[in-house]
């Protein structure tokens, strides 16, 4: 994606070429509905949240400050969005004591299996409290970048460092038998 | 804990914008264009009745100290005042100044975060 097109589409745009904004939802709305997706989980309400995080971006494209990239601002500002949004109407919850984890874990054998643990450990990402989950949501969003989580959540790297830890310490907690002891395949690789 | 396992499964979760997405954020955005601006919040009209209203404020902050200076330093005065003098004569004037001047108060900071906050509200930085 290149910085340059953005500052090209966003000058036109606030030159009053409306058109050029389509360059900016194109190159950017994977992204965006991702993001939101990893925030509500759900496909049909994540297009629902980008599109106006794409409005909101439209209206305060003059207050983008070309120090920054315009990918951070946006990122920021949909996390903004996203944020609000699903404290003003939660996504599908479940609490974290409810997610039952496999009985054996050596049972993950087959690929329909293995999509049951990763689907167990998205919802327990889910079921966490707000914190954790928006950092967790955002380092991976970020490809585990703990800089840029920290410039989308506007918090220092420090605390998302930290929440990171106690997300990743909690998700620990409930599900002891996928993520706190090594599989036995990996076992038995070492 | 198996940090590669939560990595890799947090990092794979990945979906594609419908197909007319990007059009229907177009069409909001046109939509959104075309709309006429927001009413701006009409000073001219309303600055009348805020001075209006910041005057009486500072008057009766200004009337409030004065009753209660006077209540404080010159009971004689006080209790000259044929309205005044049978409470200050029943000894409660005093209790009932700093009870009433409370709600005064009271009521004096609460109008002035209405209007702060009414004013915040139309100029939209709420």
């Amino acid at each position: 994606m290149s910085a340059s097109e953005d500052q090209a589409d966003v000058e036109k745009v606030l030159t009053g070429d409306i058109a050029a904004f389509e360059g900016i939802v194109r190159r950017w709305q994977g992204p965006l509905v991702n993001l939101a997706y990893r925030f509500c989980g759900d496909r049909g309400r994540s297009e629902e949240m980008a599109q106006e995080a794409f409005l909101r971006a439209y209206r305060a494209l003059s207050q983008w400050r070309r120090d920054a990239a315009f990918s951070t601002w946006l990122f920021a500002l949909a996390t903004n969005l996203y944020r609000s949004e699903l404290r003003r109407i939660p996504g599908r919850m479940t609490a974290l004591d409810d997610i039952a984890e496999p009985k054996d874990p050596r049972a993950f054998t087959s690929e329909l299996e293995a999509a049951d643990r990763d689907h167990a450990v998205r919802r327990a990402v889910f079921a966490l409290p707000a914190k954790y989950r928006e950092a967790l949501v955002l380092f991976y969003f970020h490809e585990m970048d703990v800089t840029a989580a920290a410039q989308s959540l506007g918090l220092p790297q420090g605390t998302v460092k930290a929440r990171l830890s106690r997300g990743r310490e909690i998700l620990r907690s409930k599900l002891p038998q996928i993520l706190g002891t090594p599989r036995l395949k990996e076992k038995e690789a070492r | 804990m198996i940090h590669d396992d939560l990595d890799r499964i947090l990092s794979e979760e990945e979906i594609l914008p419908s197909s007319g997405f990007a059009a229907a954020v177009m069409d909001a955005v046109r939509r959104e264009a075309a709309a006429p601006p927001p009413i701006p919040f009409p000073w001219k009209r309303a600055l009348p009745g805020l001075a209006i209203a910041a005057l009486a404020l500072l008057w009766a902050l200004v009337s409030l100290a004065r009753l209660v200076g006077e209540a404080a330093t010159a009971r004689i005065p006080v209790a000259q005042s044929p309205v005044l003098a049978p409470i200050w004569q029943a000894s409660t004037l005093q209790t009932v100044i700093s009870a009433k001047a409370g709600w005064v108060t009271l009521a004096l900071v609460l109008t002035l975060a209405s209007v702060i906050f009414s004013v915040r509200l139309a100029s939209g930085r709420t």
